[in-house]
């Protein structure tokens, strides 16, 4: 316990302290600027947190390089987006009836409703109060479960079960994620294959660059995953609008005034349903590949079902805005469970937290990183530590400080940008067009990243309407290199047994489950993604 | 009301884009087993390391993800030909109608020329100062001095963008105008003045 304590309190130190003993400000501004620009952009329709993480990962490393102290301010401002952006988008569900999720669109049963009736302020209060507990009860559970599930998951993996848990993974998010689970899992292995070209591990050169140069580095990673994730977004985006110019929903402007303040009545009124939907969010976020908009949903569902009075629903009452914002809140710091234990990421913002902690520094995420190795400080020698647990509790420590911030000056944030929901997705979408083209070229030094971006983002247009979910897509993508090192050394560690995969019972299992989850879940009704 | 059989067929018939999501990544996993990795990979399944072992080589993981792809599609294809399901109530879902193909050849069109003007524009006007003898430089030369560096950019970035929103808006507001200037503005004050060995879209091509 005292070891496990002396590494919460490096991790702690890391954060507010420079390796020289000086008070470090830096940290604490980034998650500050973090959050509040996430408010901001999710408070804009059309825009989000993993959008938002994607366009500044690239401007954080040419600002603070990619050494390893440059990883904590640019964490903290990932983590700060990551936040806030789930707590903006609150504004154009609440005063404009415009979800910028899907997610967001669960709020409006109740927010628009509330602010219909001139309490659109007092509706922002109670999804600022939810969203932060829903979060922070989220990050509490993940601070609890990661490091137990990782060291849990380091005893008892070995290559082959690691390369097996990884297949899992992706046939679950398949499965969950989208309409078509066998498309989804088609699309997560050519998302694997793709992620090869250009690389090598043998010396041979670099592979499967059909003759074009460029590519002999292989794909950009960053514009890869930007195409698919924003660039398909904003075709799909710019689309809808050309098509809705003619057909806009106008929000009313409420000219009542009704009552604002939240008192301690309003508040224990919709505890039950906080607590609830932070339950069934953290449970929801947990699992890799599930979303915010199933948690809200079920938030707001089962809220409904437990009330006495469940008609009342949808026609403005706090606890409906409680319930969604509570649920799809606490899906953010649960979905960091799979990305801290297994390595493994579980939505988009996970994504560019891997994302950055594989471009800065030596830190990487896994199971390995909750190693509690014996502190010793050796003459001459230096001190003998898990460096990696060190940063693991820092990123702790930066969620704790963007909730403090999020809890003490968000809603002020928050309730001040009924503005920004006013910014029409018709001229947001191309800036973000020009924004990300400007960005990839400028971090890849070519207009190869250009071409590569506008690729994905055509492969991301048309999977979006085929109504395959893109997520297999992406995380196989991210994590090819990683399952073809496992299965690479899984294989040569067997002394060259083709079947090494099947001769471990727990790998057997997990390729098994994979199997089934597709097979049971190809049988249930089509029904619309989203 | 009951339904007549041809709606019931209607409902039960295979689904072309389902055939056709399959048989195009069988396609494609067939060639890149047998045409793509033989021409593109120059190690080989297996290959003999510095020490003498055998070991998997380059040629090894891409090859079992593009059968496991192979495979796949064709279970696809086979439950899309043996299994149909009903189709989903959204008839424009899970499909690309012409109307999507119409928005696309429009979308790559306004953005491509919006990329072009980027790419060209800058070094045409060195080559017609060079030309009208107004400068002796070539674009390479000039291609991180202003103004040459920022006519590409701002110009083929003004069009593209401005294209797509008065595409998509049907009509050229001037509040879509001075947006769009003010964000080229801030993106040459954040990627050209504030970030340093960083080069704005197209220079670094020179």
């Amino acid at each position: 316990m005292e070891l496990v304590l002396e590494y919460v309190i490096r991790g702690i130190t890391e954060v507010f302290f420079t390796p020289e003993g000086v008070f470090d400000w830096l940290p604490i501004i980034m998650v500050f600027a973090g959050l509040m620009l996430g408010i901001a952009v999710g408070a804009t329709p059309g825009l989000n947190g993993p959008f938002a993480m994607a366009l500044s990962l690239p401007v954080l490393i040419w600002v603070f390089g990619v050494n390893n102290e440059a990883l904590l301010p640019i964490l903290g401002f990932l983590i700060g987006l990551m936040k806030g952006a789930t707590l903006g988008g609150a504004v154009p569900a609440i005063l404009f009836n415009t979800p910028g999720t899907p997610d967001a669109y669960l709020t409006t049963l109740d927010g628009y409703p509330m602010n219909l009736k001139g309490e659109g302020p007092k509706a922002l209060k109670i999804a600022h109060l939810s969203s932060v507990c829903g979060d922070t009860f989220s990050d509490m559970v993940l601070f609890l479960t990661a490091p137990v599930l990782a060291v849990l998951i380091e005893s008892i993996l070995d290559l082959p079960e690691k390369a097996a848990l990884i297949i899992l993974s992706l046939s679950f998010m398949a499965a969950v994620a989208g309409n078509a689970p066998l498309k989804g899992m088609m699309v997560g292995v050519l998302g694997m294959l793709l992620a090869l070209i250009g690389s090598t591990l043998s010396g041979y050169g670099p592979r499967m660059t059909l003759g074009i140069l460029e590519l002999g580095n292989g794909l950009p990673l960053s514009s890869a995953i930007l195409g698919v994730l924003i660039i398909g977004e904003v075709f799909i985006a710019i689309e809808d609008s050309a098509r809705e110019r003619l057909q806009r929903r106008n929000a009313v402007r409420s000219p009542v005034r009704g009552d604002n303040r939240l008192r301690w009545p309003d508040i224990r009124r919709i505890l039950p349903q906080i607590g609830t939907s932070a339950l069934i969010g953290t449970m929801v976020g947990a699992l890799p590949g599930i979303g915010t908009t199933l948690a809200a949903t079920l938030g707001y569902d089962v809220a409904k079902r437990l009330s006495k009075h469940p008609e009342k629903y949808g026609t403005g009452i706090p606890e409906g805005v409680a319930a969604t914002e509570a649920a799809n809140s606490a899906v953010s710091g649960a979905n960091l469970i799979p990305v801290m234990s297994l390595g493994i990421p579980g939505n988009f913002a996970a994504v560019f937290i891997i994302l950055a902690v594989e471009s800065v520094g030596d830190f990487t995420l896994g199971p390995h990183v909750f190693r509690f190795t014996e502190i010793k400080v050796i003459e001459g020698y230096g001190t003998i530590i898990n460096e990696d647990l060190v940063i693991a509790f820092a990123m702790f420590t930066l969620m704790v400080l963007a909730n403090i911030f999020n809890w003490t000056v968000g809603g002020l944030f928050l309730r001040s940008l009924g503005v920004l929901a006013r910014v029409p997705k018709s001229i947001m979408m191309p800036v973000v067009l020009l924004i990300t083209l400007t960005a990839v070229y400028a971090q890849d030094g070519g207009f190869i990243a250009i071409w590569v971006v506008m690729f994905f983002g055509l492969v991301g247009y048309v999977l979006r309407r085929l109504d395959v979910s893109i997520l297999p897509f992406v995380i196989g993508f991210l994590l090819s290199p990683r399952l073809e090192e496992l299965i690479r050394g899984g294989y040569s560690a067997s002394g060259g047994d083709a079947l090494f995969l099947l001769k471990s019972p727990l790998a057997l299992a997990f390729l098994g489950a994979a199997i089934l989850i597709l097979f049971f879940a190809g049988r249930r009704p089509q029904r619309r993604a989203g | 009301m009951p339904k007549s059989e041809p709606d019931r067929r209607k409902r039960t018939a295979p689904d072309p884009w389902d055939i056709g999501f399959g048989a195009v990544l069988l396609a494609g996993s067939l060639l890149a087993l047998f045409v793509w990795f033989p021409a593109d990979i120059r190690g080989g399944f297996f290959h003999v390391n510095a020490i003498g072992r055998s070991e998997p080589g380059d040629a090894f993981f891409p090859v079992i993800l593009a059968s496991t792809l192979a495979l796949l599609s064709a279970v696809q294809l086979a439950l899309a030909v043996l299994r149909p399901r009903p189709p989903a109530a959204d008839a424009a879902s899970g499909r690309l109608t012409a109307r999507n193909l119409r928005f696309l050849v429009i979308f790559i069109a306004i953005t491509a020329t919006g990329l072009a003007v980027m790419y060209w524009l800058g070094p045409l006007v060195v080559w017609l100062m060079r030309a009208w003898g107004l400068s002796d430089a070539e674009y390479r030369h000039l291609s991180d001095t202003a103004p040459y560096k920022y006519i590409g950019y701002v110009v083929g970035g003004f069009l593209m963008t401005l294209g797509l929103i008065v595409w998509s808006e049907g009509r050229i507001r001037r509040g879509a105008i001075v947006t769009v200037v003010v964000v080229l503005a801030m993106a040459i004050t954040i990627f050209d003045l504030l970030l340093t060995n960083v080069l704005l879209p197209p220079n670094a091509e020179f």
